[in-house]
């Protein structure tokens, strides 16, 4: 296969996906494409449709309507009549409960999948070997399943889903059931052995900061709809809407009016709180002109609290509770009615009952569509 | 990397709505379901057809008709039946649940001594054949030969008797001591399971032990003790062997006994036992209905998975009073009856008192020796078709609970709640109900006279058993287990014998160990069934009671007994007592 034509088009691909359950639309109508060797995070709240859109990929649920294709085979087509059953469809994956099956040693579990290949027993026992090296389990070829930690069978489960080298692997939800210090270890490690392998890679998480840590694209889905896709970084700083900009990360939401556009894509937001009223100059999202009702999304670390007059005196309010986090600050600031998160330096100082005058970075502030 | 390619013709080929739904697992599920369907749906159609056919004054033809109904209604023996069905059943229930009830709780909350034993130790009875328990509580205390009523007056020089179960009370003794057991298992696991917490906080806010006990253990405990309850009323009037061995002779006839007269001998009028067992059966299943839909759901102690250490009581010095308590039970339902069948064995004519001089074992000569000429075929044919019915209907009964649980559980929509319902349907209607239905379908048949049809009915009344246990696997390892074999790439199949049913095994021993006691001992569906040539064990006995002596029938009771006791043996080592309840 040309290596160009295959970067022109997805080596993933979902179109119009439709999945059903009784009278709830679990997955309503979505789309999207992974690049070959790319990271995709399906992320949202549980019931959002993310683990039955990778169900479908898998071929653990039959859809009602779309197609799904991986490097250009029709894997299922409602409209067609295609179903590959799940065995014959190549994928590799990690599952919530981890999946290592009880009977067997950790060996026969990630041999399992080249048995399935009918690979014989020498090249066998030596790709087991070696992504058992890879996931860091040398040692535990000959353990029973059940004498592993968590942790543990983590690792098993990722080496039996890639040693086959599969087309793709999917992951649904793999870090949920770890405790923390555990799951941010094996983040970076995950992400490290997919690179390593290369394998396109479609991950489901709830999980905010493990979608922005290891995704190349992050698909925020709500009630079975895409609301946002784009790089972590994007979503991140220009969430198109107050789901996505409350999912992925903190934010400060105002509700106000767009009283001008100043340039193309710049403008003021007017907010109005109690008896506080105050004109933010802020960036504009899509569909937004002069008189639209939006929100205003501003992240508490990018919200300045100064004992200085910073030269917008109607912008003040008074320090309600101030929390030490270690590494910050966390404040609120009572402005009008309005409770602002602010994320301050650790070593500033500010007391409970202070007044302390907020500063804004128009271009870390965001009007969207409400 | 080499990527395995995945077959074009799945892109290219335009395949039609239904090619899909041609697979491995839907190929086999269907069959199963359909099989089973069948087999459990047709002899209850048989049951309501015929009861609604009347058989004309000479007994060649039938038309259709309400009479039977009507006959029922104005027949004296047949009211007499339902009433005296009706005492037994709410008798042994009460007995049954207060014996039940008071163990269980000595078993799991207190400190009773001895009391790891006495749990294996007090479910004998439930494993044990009632009909073999009635004919040792016969001999133990008949007016006139029983051991216990001669012991009285050689002691005592008493005249008459002081024991006489030859009765509707006898009926119920000893339907309610072999029943007690079930109560017990429904109860104890409730007992267990219970978070001890839930007490510990009523002790806090200054209640006392007994009112703890009163105002929180037993509400907490009750549907379970409902539960089993309702279970012993069913099994009590589906029960047929003590009331033919113990009420019906002496004038205490009950549906079961009435049933049995309908279905065999010159008078038989298959219409007349359709009706009597479409009574019955409407009943047990309405009360298994309340119970699985109405109680169940009501239990507040259900697993959890979490291990509790419930709380244990100190019993102080009472503690011996409870072992001796529990003792004399296993006394009474154990012990006592199996000596006294033993003694009568050994007799080789049993007058009512041991002869020492005079005992033998000439009996189970007679009885064991099938190649000598003076055995007597149907007991020997009995053990030899015993062992091969509960062989081979265990096995295929587990198979079939193997294909059914795995289409409760792991399939989805209107087909899992369907044969969720097919499952429950057999412990709704008493052996011998079914056992008419199958009759009347099969009578015409070859499988008629042959073991097939015996077969055939053990194991569409009794697979329920063996699903329960693998159920119960399959509900507590994750779903993750299965799907991960297919996208390992395994088809169904063979993700079904390399993954699905080793995890299974544990319940596929103890559910084969269950069915093979269950079908060893099986009384009312083989004596509905059986032909000359086709006699079970429990037939066996039956045989050698109304046509031998009491000693031989003595003799194939212990022989039965013994080998049910060495499955109970086994079945212990391999399944925890969750896999018990019925």
């Amino acid at each position: 296969m040309n290596p160009l034509e295959n970067s022109a088009a997805p080596y993933l691909e979902v179109q119009n996906l439709v999945k059903t359950f009784g009278d709830d639309r679990a997955v309503d109508n979505i789309s999207f494409g992974v690049p070959q060797g790319g990271f995709v995070t399906l992320l949202g709240p549980s019931g959002c449709g993310k683990t039955t859109t990778l169900m479908c990929i898998a071929g653990l649920h039959k859809l009602d309507a779309g197609e799904i294709r991986v490097g250009g085979t029709l894997y299922t087509s409602a409209a067609r009549h295609v179903f590959l059953p799940p065995e014959q469809r190549d994928i590799g994956m990690v599952f919530q409960s981890y999946a290592i099956w009880p009977h067997m040693t950790v060996a026969e579990n990630v041999a399992y999948p080249l048995e399935m290949r009918k690979v014989g027993r020498a090249e066998i026992d030596e790709r087991v070997n070696q992504v058992l090296r890879l996931v860091g389990l040398g040692d535990m070829a000959d353990k029973l399943a059940t004498q592993l930690s968590g942790g543990q069978q983590q690792r098993a489960a990722l080496a039996r889903a890639i040693v086959s080298r599969p087309r793709l692997l999917l992951f649904d939800e793999p870090l949920s059931n770890l405790d923390l210090k555990l799951r941010e270890q094996m983040r970076i490690e995950l992400k490290r052995i997919q690179q390593e392998v290369g394998i396109t890679s479609v991950y489901v998480t709830h999980d905010q900061s493990e979608a922005l840590v290891m995704s190349d694209e992050i698909i925020v889905m709500s009630k079975g709809r895409i609301e946002q896709r784009g790089g972590p970084r994007d979503i991140y700083a220009r969430p198109v809407n107050r789901y996505v900009s409350n999912f992925i990360g903190v934010a400060n939401m105002l509700d106000g009016v767009v009283v001008r556009v100043t340039a193309p894509g710049r403008g003021e937001f007017e907010v109005t709180h109690g008896n506080a009223r105050v004109l933010l100059p802020c960036r504009l999202g899509e569909g937004l002109g002069e008189g639209s009702s939006a929100v205003l999304s501003v992240r508490p670390e990018d919200v300045r609290a100064t004992r200085e007059d910073g030269g917008n005196p109607g912008f003040a309010g008074e320090v309600l509770q101030t929390i030490f986090l270690g590494n910050c600050l966390d404040c609120r600031v009572l402005w009008g009615t309005f409770e602002w998160k602010v994320l301050a330096h650790p070593r500033t100082w500010l007391r409970r009952g202070e007044r302390v005058f907020l500063r804004l970075d128009p271009e870390r502030s965001l009007a969207m569509k409400p | 990397m080499k990527i395995k390619a995945v077959p074009e013709k799945a892109a290219g080929s335009q395949p039609t709505r239904w090619a899909g739904l041609v697979t491995q697992e839907n190929l086999i599920t269907s069959f199963v379901g359909l099989m089973v369907a069948a087999a459990v749906f047709l002899p209850l159609l048989a049951l309501i057809v015929g009861s609604f056919r009347v058989l004309d004054v000479l007994g060649f033809g039938s038309e259709w008709g309400l009479d039977n109904y009507r006959e029922m209604a104005r027949v004296s023996i047949i009211r007499a039946a339902f009433l005296n069905t009706f005492v037994i059943s709410t008798g042994a229930t009460i007995l049954a649940t207060l014996v039940g009830v008071s163990l269980a709780w000595l078993n799991a909350r207190t400190n009773c001594p001895w009391r790891e034993n006495l749990e294996l130790l007090n479910l004998i009875p439930y494993f044990l054949s009632p009909f073999v328990g009635a004919i040792a509580w016969h001999n133990l205390a008949s007016p006139q030969v029983g051991l216990l009523n001669n012991l009285a007056r050689w002691l005592f020089g008493t005249t008459g008797h002081i024991l006489d179960v030859d009765n509707i009370w006898g009926v119920i003794w000893v339907t309610a001591i072999f029943h007690a057991p079930l109560v017990y298992l429904f109860v104890v696991g409730s007992l267990r399971r219970m978070d001890p917490s839930l007490e510990d906080s009523a002790r806090t806010t200054g209640a006392g032990l007994l009112r703890t006990t009163l105002t929180v253990t037993l509400p907490l405990v009750a549907p379970a003790i409902l539960s089993g309850m309702i279970i012993t009323f069913v099994t009590s009037s589906g029960e047929f062997g003590v009331p033919f061995k113990l009420g019906a002779p002496y004038g205490y006839p009950t549906f079961t006994t009435q049933i049995f007269t309908y279905a065999v001998g010159d008078d038989a009028n298959y219409q007349m036992g359709a009706a009597m067992s479409m009574t019955l059966g409407i009943i047990t299943a309405l009360l298994v209905w309340v119970q699985r839909r109405i109680i169940l759901p009501r239990e507040y102690t259900t697993v959890t998975g979490k291990g509790f250490r419930p709380n244990i009581i100190d019993l102080g010095s009472w503690k011996w009073a409870a072992l001796g308590y529990n003792l004399g039970y296993l006394f009474i339902a154990v012990l006592l009856p199996l000596g006294a069948l033993f003694l009568v064995s050994l007799h080789k004519v049993w007058q009512g008192y041991l002869i020492p001089s005079q005992m033998t074992f000439a009996n189970y000569e007679r009885i064991l020796f099938f190649w000598r000429p003076e055995s007597i075929q149907p007991a020997t044919n009995g053990i030899g078709n015993s062992f091969i019915l509960a062989f081979s209907g265990a096995t295929i009964a587990m198979i079939l609970a193997i294909a059914m649980s795995y289409m409760i559980h792991r399939t989805k929509g209107f087909g899992s709640t369907m044969l969720d319902f097919l499952c429950v349907i057999p412990i709704g209607f008493p052996g011998i109900v079914l056992a008419m239905g199958v009759l009347i379908v099969y009578i015409q048949t070859p499988i008629y006279g042959t073991l097939w049809i015996l077969l055939l009915a053990y194991i569409t009344r009794f697979f329920p058993y063996g699903q329960r246990n693998t159920s119960s696997i399959l509900l507590a390892i994750s779903e993750e287990l299965d799907q991960s074999s297919r996208m390992s790439g395994a088809s169904w199949l063979t993700t079904l014998r390399r993954i699905t049913i080793p995890l299974l095994k544990p319940g596929i021993f103890a559910g084969w160990v269950l069915l093979f006691i269950v079908f060893l001992r099986e009384l009312p569906i083989s004596i509905i069934l059986y032909t000359a040539g086709t006699e079970t064990l429990s037939v066996g006995i039956y045989y050698l009671q109304e046509f031998e002596n009491e000693s031989l029938t003595s003799t194939l009771g212990v022989i039965q007994s013994l080998a049910l006791l060495i499955c109970v043996y086994i079945f212990r080592r391999l399944a925890g007592r969750e896999a018990l309840t019925a």
